[in-house]
């Protein structure tokens, strides 16, 4: 095959990567029943109880965005440090099965304590806010990292392993061209799990001691009884999610373009 | 290449497993002694459980047999694992591609294991699937193949690292009897092309007697029934054969054995 061949596949394959966007109408068409019913009921209650879009809007152009930052920053953070241990810790179970007999069952504790456990435990436990925060957010999803990404390597067919292993691979190439790609759905799947949970837990964390972030807000708006300011900064952390959920899957769609 | 002649030498080879549920003790290859000189073409052939599988498991490298010996070139392939990096190419039973992975990708495979550069890896990669017949599909996914053309790929990998032996489990039972016939004649000639040593465990005869060379007929547990090079075997003495090759299958004995080497 000629240069040019090859350049024409790998243009092919460029353009399949290509993905249309798609206008998500029906969604755009709930969001926009369920705000015209919000504001039907707001003409019928009391504004501190369910505020109109009206006072929302006023509250969402007013907050402080930088909060959303701090938060954002916290999160991204802890998901990359408890991504590296999980991994970490994953690979060393996988690669001496006592560490994992005797690993796994603190795992599974870890993942079985409830997150506002956690959070009481991090204020008894620790004095620095920031390390508050990260502490609980680590350990509540590098659990899930390490379960998703060592059940993965584990289900790798054994098919796939013996034609690898025929080729007599080292022990990196083992893990970079087979168990790492092989395992991909999973680690995708442990990183939307974790970002839904990372986001709720992180603003649980915050209500506790921060002075930034939009925990702190959401604090900030009940000490000032500004209604308005809760919902909106509701409607902030939903979009977030949204917006981040979103992203991921549009890299899962794709970096797993093969399973289409 | 690290070695230079591709001759197996067995040994009063054997090989004991433990069944995980009750316990007993299962012979799968008992007291297997052959040799198979460099650039031969062998087929092993026996019916299911007879340990063909067993014994290309053992010959890749990925066994550690109970008792005897085998080597490739003089070398253990499960003790000195790593010296027959590049030396052995087998291709499966299922295609055994990575799904994740292009035509191409695939096939590059074992050359990225061997640490070429890129470009030598596209090069060589591209060159093994035109001569597979897999021109404009090198960007395909394996789920965007047929059958036959997955195994193609399967093909184009094993051979493009230009192995000294070319080892192939059961590799066109699964496909139709028009596409397996083509892969096979490829397979075959692809292999005389490279003069490497070529052993082909299958279950069926005829698949046995296309390959031309030799055949070694297995019984069961694991064991020489027969050793016929039909290389040189004239039509008459084929056809005869076939009868006694399947009876020995059928009757697990060697009695009406034919010519041996």
């Amino acid at each position: 095959m000629d240069k040019k061949t090859l350049a024409t596949s790998e243009a092919a394959g460029a353009v399949e990567a290509r993905m249309p966007f798609r206008f998500p109408r029906e969604a755009v068409l709930v969001l926009l029943a369920l705000a015209v019913v919000w504001q039907i009921i707001s003409f019928f209650v009391p504004p501190f109880v369910v505020p109109g879009l009206d006072r929302i809007w006023k509250s969402l152009v007013s907050l402080r965005y930088d909060f959303v930052l701090v938060t954002l920053a916290r999160v991204i953070a802890a998901l990359i440090i408890s991504f590296v241990l999980g991994i970490a810790v994953a690979v060393t179970m996988y690669l001496w099965p006592a560490v994992e007999r005797y690993g796994r069952p603190l795992v599974r504790l870890l993942m079985a304590v409830p997150v506002v456990c956690w959070i009481l435990f991090s204020v008894l436990w620790f004095k620095w806010v920031e390390f508050r925060i990260a502490f609980v957010l680590i350990v509540v999803c590098a659990p899930v990292f390490v379960v998703d990404f060592l059940d993965g390597m584990k289900g790798v067919p054994q098919e796939l392993r013996a034609m690898l292993r025929s080729f007599r691979p080292s022990r990196m190439q083992f893990f970079t061209k087979l168990l790492l790609p092989a395992t991909l759905p999973a680690i995708l799947t442990s990183w939307k799990i974790n970002l839904s949970l990372a986001i709720r837990v992180v603003t649980m964390a915050e209500l506790v001691g921060a002075v930034s972030g939009v925990g702190y807000g959401l604090v900030l708006a009940q000490e000032l009884f500004s209604v308005a300011d809760v919902f909106a900064w509701t409607v902030v952390l939903v979009v977030i999610l949204f917006a981040l959920e979103a992203l991921l899957n549009r890299v899962e769609t794709r970096m797993l373009r093969w399973r289409t | 290449m690290k070695t230079d002649s591709a001759d197996i030498e067995v040994s009063r080879l054997s090989m004991r497993f433990q069944q995980t549920i009750t316990g007993d003790e299962v012979v799968a290859i008992r007291q297997l002694d052959f040799r198979i000189g460099a650039g031969e073409m062998v087929a092993i052939v026996g019916q299911t459980g007879c340990g063909k599988s067993t014994f290309l498991n053992i010959l890749i490298g990925l066994e550690r047999p109970t008792g005897g010996r085998i080597t490739i070139g003089g070398r253990e392939p499960y003790a000195e694992f790593d010296h027959f990096r590049g030396v052995l190419a087998t291709v499966f039973q299922q295609d055994r591609l990575l799904p994740w992975r292009s035509a191409m990708d695939n096939v590059k495979l074992p050359l990225e294991l061997l640490g070429l550069a890129a470009a030598e890896q596209t090069l060589r990669a591209a060159s093994w699937l035109e001569r597979l017949g897999l021109n404009g599909f090198e960007g395909a996914y394996p789920h965007e193949l047929s059958g036959g053309m997955r195994q193609r790929v399967a093909l184009a990998r094993a051979f493009v690292v230009e192995p000294k032996l070319l080892l192939a489990d059961e590799a066109f039972g699964h496909l139709d009897e028009v596409t397996a016939a083509a892969l096979r004649k490829t397979f075959i000639d692809l292999a005389r092309g490279q003069g490497s040593t070529a052993v082909l465990v299958t279950h069926q005869l005829e698949e046995a007697i296309e390959l031309g060379g030799r055949i070694l007929v297995f019984g069961r547990p694991g064991h020489i029934l027969a050793d016929i090079d039909i290389a040189n075997c004239p039509p008459a003495r084929l056809a005869t054969l076939r009868g006694e090759i399947q009876e020995m299958l059928q009757t697990n004995s060697p009695s009406r054995r034919p010519e041996q080497n």
